[in-house]
C-alpha cells in the first residue's frame, strides 16, 4: 500500500469548488516516477466521516481544497490540522450525515482505525462555489500551477 | 419585532438559516427556514448528452449521489424506451439497498444520535458522534464504522466507483456480479440485518425506555397532521427502488396513487417572496399556507411518510417492526391498515425500520438466482424524447425529468429532490417547536435552540451539493433583536456545537 495519499477535494462541476480536484489531477501527472509507487492520488467530494475513512491505513495525507474566507481569490495557504480546527466547519459538509473532519478523525482514532498523524491541507481561496460550471474563475485558475508546485515540493522534500 | 437568527444549522447538509420573529410580547410570531440555493444546474445540463446525466447528477449531492445516479438511470430507461431485464432491476436494487443501509445508519448515529442517544440537554461538547460513542460504547462505534465501510465496499463493487457511481446505463447496468462477489455481498447483507436489529434495540433501550424522550416524541410541539407520500409496490408495501407514488390523507385514506411520470399532474410548486425555495404541494387540494390538515395541500415525504403511505413492509422482520411501531404509538387499524402516525420525531424510529427493510431486501436479492445473470446490458434502439425516473431517496421521493432532441441532447431538465418535498413541513415544524419553547421571559438557552433544530433535523434535510469549500468563518449565529430591530444579544455557535458569547 502507498504511504502517502493525496486527495483533491471538491465538486468538479461547481466552478471554484472543483479547484482541489484539478490540482490533484495535475499533481498526479507531475509526480516524479520514483514516487509513483508510494504516493496515491485520488479525488473526492466528501467530508467528515467518509473522508476520514478514506485516510485509514496511510501514514500521510495531503488534502487539496477550495476555501472561502477573507483572502483574495487564488490565495494559496498551507494549513495543518490544528490550524484547520480553529476555522470551523466546512461549508457544505457540516452535514446531517456527518461530523467535521476533526471530530471524524477523533471518532476514528477512538475506534482503533489506523489513521495518519501527518495531515496537511493546501487551501485555495475561492470566489464562486454556488454556480454550476466546470472551470474555475480566472484568479483561482491562476493558482493551480503554484499549488501543484507546492504539493510536489512537499512530497519530494519529505519522502 | 424581535428577530432570532440561527445561521447556519450545524449537522445540516449544506448550510441553512432559521429566522424566528418575535412580537412585542416576546412570543414567536413567525419562523422561516431559509437556505441558499445553488444556481444554474438545469442550464448547466442543457445541450449535453442525456446519457451523461447519471454521472453529472450524482455530483449534485455528496450525501446521496447513489440516489441521483439511480433516478437518472431510470429516467434514461424511460427516455430511450427500454425496459431493463428483471436481473438488471434486481442488481440496481441491491446496489441501492447497500446505499440505504449506510445512509440510514449514518443518520441515526451521527444525527439522531446527538439528539436522542446523548439527549437534547446534554452538554454542547457531547452532542456529536463522539458523545454518541461515549454513551453507547466504542464497540458500537466500531460497528457503525464497519457497517459504513462494508457497504461502501459493495457500492464500489456494484457501482464501479467508490463515491460517485458510474454503472447506470439506459436499460442496463455496466457490470454483472460474479458468484464470488455474490457470496461476499450475501455475507455483508447478513451482517446488515443483524446490525439493523441491533440498532432497533438501541432505540428501544435508549429512547423508548426513557419516559422523558417518549413524552417529547408524543408532544404536540413535534406533531403535524399532513398528507404523506411514498413509493409502494404492487402490494402497497414500501419500496425504495420502484413502484407507484401513493399519497394518503391525514386520516390514512388513500388520496391518490399515480405513476411517477405523472407527477406534474399531482404536484405544484408554491413560490414565497422571502425565499428562493419552491414549496411543492398537492395540486388538487391547493395551497392554503403553512398549515396542517386535510384542506391544506402540504404533504410530507420522509421515512415516516413512507410507512404511513404504505400498508406494510415487504420483508418479515421489518413488517414485525412496522406493526410494533404503530401499536406502540397507539395507531388504530382502519380497514385493515394502520392510521398514520403524526409524531414527527417518530421519523427517527421509522428510519431504523427502513434500515431493517433495506438490509433484509439486500439479503433476499443477494440470494436470488437471477442476480448473477451476466446479461446486464442492452442495445438501445429507440430514439430518445422524454423520460421521468423516480426513486425514494432516503430524504424523500426523488424525481428526474428529462427531454431531449432526436440526438439525445438535453433540452429540458427538471428535478424534484427528496428534501424539496419537505420544505413546507420543515418550516411548519420549526415554527411550532419555536412557539412551544420560546415564551415571554424565557431565557433562550442552547437547549431550547437545539430543540428547534431537532424539529428540522428529523427530516434529515439535505440542502446542497457536494461542494465543501473550507470557510474562513462559518459559525452558527444567533442574533436577537428588539422591537426596533436593534441587536440586543449575539450568540455564536461553532462546529460540534460549542457555544461562545
Amino acid at each position: 500500500m502507498s504511504h502517502t495519499l493525496i486527495i483533491g477535494l471538491g465538486n468538479p462541476i461547481l466552478t471554484d469548488d472543483g479547484v482541489g480536484v484539478q490540482v490533484a489531477r495535475a499533481v498526479e501527472d507531475a509526480l516524479p516516477p520514483h514516487l509513483r509507487d508510494e504516493v496515491r492520488v485520488t479525488e473526492a467530494a466528501v467530508g467528515g466521516l467518509r473522508l476520514m475513512e478514506m485516510m485509514a491505513g496511510y501514514r500521510r495525507v495531503i488534502l487539496i481544497d477550495a476555501m472561502l474566507g477573507p483572502d483574495p481569490a487564488g490565495t494559496l495557504r498551507r494549513l495543518t490540522l490544528p490550524e484547520l480546527e480553529t476555522i470551523s466547519p466546512t461549508q457544505h459538509s457540516a452535514s446531517a450525515h456527518d461530523a467535521s473532519l476533526i471530530t471524524a478523525l477523533e471518532a476514528g482514532r477512538r475506534m482503533g482505525l489506523p489513521l495518519p498523524d501527518d495531515i496537511v491541507i493546501y487551501a485555495i481561496a475561492a470566489e464562486n462555489v454556488v454556480d454550476f460550471g466546470e472551470q474555475p474563475t480566472p484568479a483561482v485558475a491562476q493558482a493551480i500551477p503554484r499549488a501543484v508546485e507546492a504539493v510536489i515540493n512537499e512530497i519530494v522534500h519529505s519522502s | 419585532m424581535k428577530r432570532i437568527t440561527i445561521d447556519p444549522i450545524t449537522r445540516l447538509e449544506g448550510h441553512g438559516k432559521i429566522e424566528i420573529f418575535l412580537d412585542e410580547e416576546g412570543e414567536v410570531a413567525n419562523a422561516y427556514f431559509q437556505i441558499p440555493e445553488l444556481r444554474g444546474f438545469e442550464q448547466f445540463c442543457l445541450g449535453r448528452p442525456a446519457e451523461e446525466m447519471p454521472r453529472i447528477t450524482n455530483r449534485i449531492c455528496g450525501v446521496c449521489p447513489e440516489a441521483h445516479h439511480m433516478a437518472a438511470t431510470k429516467a434514461l430507461d424511460a427516455l430511450y424506451h427500454v425496459e431493463p431485464s428483471s436481473a438488471v432491476k434486481k442488481l440496481r436494487e441491491m446496489f441501492y439497498m447497500a446505499f440505504y443501509v449506510t445512509d440510514h445508519t449514518t443518520h441515526f448515529y451521527a444525527l439522531g444520535g446527538p439528539d436522542f442517544v446523548v439527549g437534547p440537554d446534554a452538554p454542547k461538547a457531547e452532542r456529536n458522534i463522539l458523545g454518541v460513542i461515549h454513551k453507547v460504547g466504542v464497540e458500537v462505534g466500531k460497528q457503525v464504522i464497519d457497517c459504513r465501510m462494508r457497504n461502501h465496499h459493495v457500492i464500489q463493487m456494484l457501482g464501479g466507483r467508490g463515491i460517485h457511481p458510474v454503472a447506470g446505463l439506459p436499460g442496463g447496468w455496466a457490470k454483472a456480479v460474479g458468484e464470488e462477489e455474490r457470496q461476499e455481498i450475501e455475507a455483508i447483507a447478513r451482517q446488515n440485518v443483524d446490525f439493523a436489529l441491533f440498532s432497533l434495540k438501541v432505540f428501544d433501550d435508549i429512547v423508548l425506555a426513557n419516559k422523558q424522550y417518549v413524552d417529547m416524541v408524543l408532544s404536540d410541539a413535534f406533531t403535524h397532521r399532513t398528507y404523506y407520500m411514498g413509493t409502494v409496490d404492487a402490494n402497497n408495501h414500501v419500496n425504495f427502488y420502484d413502484g407507484m407514488i401513493r399519497v394518503v390523507d391525514p386520516d390514512g385514506k388513500e388520496f391518490v396513487k399515480y405513476h411517477p411520470r405523472d407527477y406534474a399532474q399531482h404536484i405544484a410548486e408554491r413560490v414565497e417572496p422571502w425565499t428562493y425555495l419552491k414549496f411543492p404541494y398537492l395540486k388538487v387540494v391547493g395551497w392554503k399556507g403553512f398549515v396542517d390538515g386535510r384542506e391544506s395541500g402540504v404533504y410530507c415525504a420522509t421515512p415516516l411518510s413512507r410507512l404511513n403511505a404504505a400498508d406494510g413492509m415487504a420483508t418479515p422482520r421489518a413488517q414485525e417492526a412496522f406493526e410494533k411501531f404503530y401499536e406502540t404509538l397507539g395507531a388504530k387499524k382502519i380497514n385493515g391498515r394502520y392510521e398514520p402516525v403524526h409524531y414527527r420525531l417518530a421519523t427517527h424510529w421509522a428510519r431504523l425500520i427502513e434500515l431493517l427493510f433495506a438490509a433484509e431486501r439486500m439479503l433476499e436479492l443477494a440470494q436470488d438466482p437471477e442476480i448473477t445473470d451476466p446479461n446486464v446490458r442492452v442495445v438501445v434502439k429507440n430514439a430518445p424524447d422524454e423520460g421521468v425516473g423516480s426513486v425514494e431517496a432516503p430524504r424523500g421521493t426523488l424525481t428526474h425529468h428529462y427531454q431531449t432532441d432526436e440526438n439525445g441532447m438535453l433540452t429540458k431538465v427538471n428535478l424534484i429532490v427528496g428534501t424539496t418535498n419537505n420544505y413546507a413541513p420543515i418550516a411548519m415544524s420549526v415554527k411550532k417547536a419555536a412557539q412551544s419553547l420560546i415564551h415571554k421571559g424565557a431565557v433562550i438557552t442552547d437547549g431550547l435552540l437545539n430543540r428547534i433544530e431537532m424539529a428540522f433535523r428529523l427530516y434529515d434535510p439535505c440542502m446542497s451539493c457536494a461542494t465543501h469549500s473550507l470557510p474562513g468563518q462559518m459559525p452558527l449565529e444567533v442574533v436577537i433583536r428588539d422591537a426596533e430591530g436593534a441587536v440586543v444579544q449575539r450568540l455564536t455557535q461553532y462546529v460540534d456545537s460549542r457555544l461562545y458569547d
